[in-house]
């Protein structure tokens, strides 16, 4: 038994040490109305081609590390039913979105995008939010012809032919409004930190930030990047410190920020801080006053102008007695986006939804993140800077005020 | 230069923190526990419920940290642990049965938090303590991590001397080297157990607590991030040695430290595992790990 127990711990040992080392070798009024292009106002409208029921699936993370996201959206895509529903946009037709949670796994992902495409009642799939699994749903769904729509999803390889669409904008797409914010605080010198697991981030850091450095007239003086799931930032954040340049530009994941800045901050630093749009939803509220100040540009926010946006956000306070943040926004988009096409296209057939969406996204509309415009199947949108005032994020102009 | 050392003992220490009670655990009665991170998040989490409501100081919360701790790892070990243990046919079966089983249980604290928290960050801002800092000149350092590192190193000796010294520590010890023998001593495996697990979730209730304050705040998924590196710094110092453990998390950090200091801080972690790999080649029992299991 000895000898047994010590051989299997030196295999336990042994097995543990192989696993360790691969892992560590080896990420109001109705929306209709104030459409500026298709929709109630366009080809649709009658519902006559339309079925009594239209069937959507909604892949995404319910549970999981991406559940913040994947809750917040279904508020949204439930929100923006009803609308429709009221609306009359389809007329009699009703829109029925059913649920699968993927966790965290592309594999269940892709098992669902498979049963949606195979089953004829899907006329349409709402995509995860998670790239990884996007990325293994989007070679299939347009394989098979059926029309998906992704919210966040940022990274390459989501958006790929025809009947891929995404209504979260890039990032680095409205990045340059924190151009003009550092430009009017008088920024000269910044250093930037990244999360060097996430495209997305990598491209803000690498690309994005240089970019508006040479554009906006300051030097970017020290590049840093940290591991996907990084937990201290002590010594990123006393570099940057010790640097001590005019601003910091910090492209870190939501959970990370109040880290990062908190730790920045005692560091001694006490320079403009900018961030990205993953700062918000509620992941500043642990840092409090010390994240007070923080800056960053992103696609939508409780508090922006416009009627569009603030008619979704009356809307989803009187239903859910809460702000609504950017995921539920942009699910929210997604479903009115879908409607739209339904209504353009006057048929639940997935070959003509695809044209119909594509028509609306020839046309743009106004949604709950303003006004959406497509680049290709991509949105994008003005893009709004706000600030975090130490227990709530608030709108900020570009100089500041 | 001073602070970079400074740090890596910080980083070092949240390490040591961490891994201490998963390497007591398994270097004594042989539980690689891979539920400790969900262990040591839920305690700091139900401290972030408590101060939520009411503003404790911070020896309050790491005490319900610890409480809390110790009846997880105790309620792990009850319900999942020992009926493995009953049932594997034999020790190594058990060994990996309990590896998966704790990887399976982890991920409930996980999901509750998650839940109720939206997988946004807490922490304990609603407490007493405040965090300060001062400047000494040549270093900048914080009363959270004075904590930190005193807690830290603090608790490695004291539980070095526990095992070495007190009879439940030198029982347990006999227990790592062969529990057949131990039990006809008169050892009361199962008490011994149990306290091992309880101590051991006490410890991780403690991290978890300490952790949070000197980060200001964790997320639900922070404790599987530390896992990783806990694990290799138990790896790399040698299973079933303290001193070991210290090493390992001191080394982890300061390759860590060191290449995100002199690089652009992307190839931190291949690098660390690269050399940690290298190490294992010479020694594949660890740093520590051979002399601690002839010593016993």
């Amino acid at each position: 038994m000895n000898s047994g127990s010590r051989i299997g711990r030196r295999k336990a040992l042994g097995s543990a040490g192989a696993l360790l080392l691969a892992v560590g070798l080896a990420a109001c009024s109705s929306p209709s109305d104030s459409s500026s292009g298709s929709g109630s106002g366009g080809s649709g409208g009658g519902g006559e081609g339309l079925p009594d029921t239209v069937t959507l699936m909604a892949i995404n993370g319910l549970t999981g590390p991406v559940a913040f996201a994947g809750t917040n959206a279904q508020k949204g895509y439930d929100l923006a039913v009803e609308q429709v529903e009221a609306d009359g946009l389809l007329g009699d037709t009703t829109i029925e979105i059913e649920y699968k949670d993927s966790a965290a796994s592309a594999q269940e992902a892709a098992s669902f995008a498979s049963q949606a495409i195979t089953d004829q009642k899907y006329t349409a799939i709402l995509g995860p939010s998670a790239s990884a699994q996007s990325t293994a749903i989007s070679p299939l769904v347009d394989q098979a012809g059926i029309p998906t729509v992704y919210v966040q999803s940022g990274s390459e390889g989501v958006v790929t032919g025809d009947y891929t669409f995404r209504l979260t904008p890039p990032a680095a797409s409205y990045f340059d409004i924190a151009g003009d914010y550092v430009e009017a605080q008088g920024v000269k010198t910044a250093s930037v930190l990244f999360n060097s697991g996430n495209p997305t981030l990598v491209q803000l850091g690498q690309d994005s930030v240089p970019a508006l450095a040479e554009d906006h007239g300051f030097e970017v003086v020290s590049t840093a990047g940290v591991e996907a799931t990084q937990q201290d930032f002590t010594t990123p954040t006393s570099q940057i410190a010790g640097d001590d340049p005019d601003a910091a530009f910090l492209m870190v994941q939501g959970p990370q920020y109040p880290v990062a800045i908190t730790q920045l901050r005692q560091a001694g630093y006490d320079g403009v801080l900018v961030g990205m749009s993953a700062a918000g939803a509620g992941n500043l509220s642990s840092a409090g006053e010390d994240a007070a100040g923080f800056v960053w540009p992103t696609n939508f926010t409780a508090d922006q102008e416009g009627e569009s946006s603030q008619a979704f956000v009356d809307a989803y306070r009187e239903k859910y007695g809460e702000d609504p943040n950017n995921y539920a926004a942009e699910a929210y988009d997604a479903v009115w986006f879908i409607a739209r096409g339904l209504a353009e296209a006057d048929s639940a057939d997935r070959t003509a939804l695809q044209e119909g969406l594509a028509a609306v996204a020839a046309d743009g509309f106004s949604g709950a993140q303003g006004d959406i415009t497509f680049d290709g199947n991509d949105a994008r949108v003005p893009g709004v800077l706000v600030q975090w005032d130490g227990s709530r994020e608030v709108p900020l102009s570009t100089d500041g005020s | 230069m001073a602070q970079d050392v400074l740090n890596a003992l910080t980083l070092g220490s949240l390490y040591l923190l961490f891994a201490l009670g998963m390497s007591l655990a398994w270097g004594t009665i042989g539980i690689l526990n891979f539920a400790h991170g969900s262990i040591l998040m839920f305690s700091a989490f139900s401290a972030y419920l408590v101060v939520r409501e009411v503003a404790l100081s911070m020896p309050v919360l790491l005490l319900i940290g610890a409480a809390v701790g110790a009846v997880l790892s105790l309620l792990v070990q009850v319900l999942a642990f020992e009926p493995i243990q009953r049932r594997a046919k034999d020790h190594r079966q058990a060994e990996l049965q309990i590896l998966v089983g704790g990887i399976g249980i982890a991920i409930i604290p996980l999901a509750i938090a998650q839940h109720i928290t939206s997988s946004v960050p807490f922490g304990y801002s609603g407490g007493t303590f405040r965090v300060d800092t001062y400047d000494l000149g040549f270093v900048r350092i914080s009363n959270v991590q004075i904590v930190t590192l005193v807690a830290a190193f603090g608790l490695a000796a004291a539980i070095g001397w526990w095992l070495k010294a007190a009879r439940p520590g030198l029982a347990l010890r006999g227990i790592g080297v062969d529990p057949e023998v131990s039990s006809l001593m008169g050892v009361d495996r199962r008490r011994l157990a149990l306290l091992t697990m309880a101590v051991a979730g006490a410890l991780a209730g403690l991290a978890g607590v300490l952790l949070t304050y000197y980060l200001g705040s964790i997320a639900p998924e922070t404790g599987d991030a530390f896992l990783l590196k806990a694990f290799a710094a138990i790896i790399l110092g040698g299973v079933g040695s303290i001193a070991g453990v210290v090493l390992g998390a001191v080394i982890l950090a300061g390759i860590e430290t060191f290449v995100l200091v002199t690089t652009s801080g992307t190839w931190a972690p291949a690098i660390a595992f690269g050399v940690i790999f290298l190490m294992l080649l010479v020694r594949p029992n660890g740093l520590l790990g051979r002399q601690e299991v002839r010593r016993t």
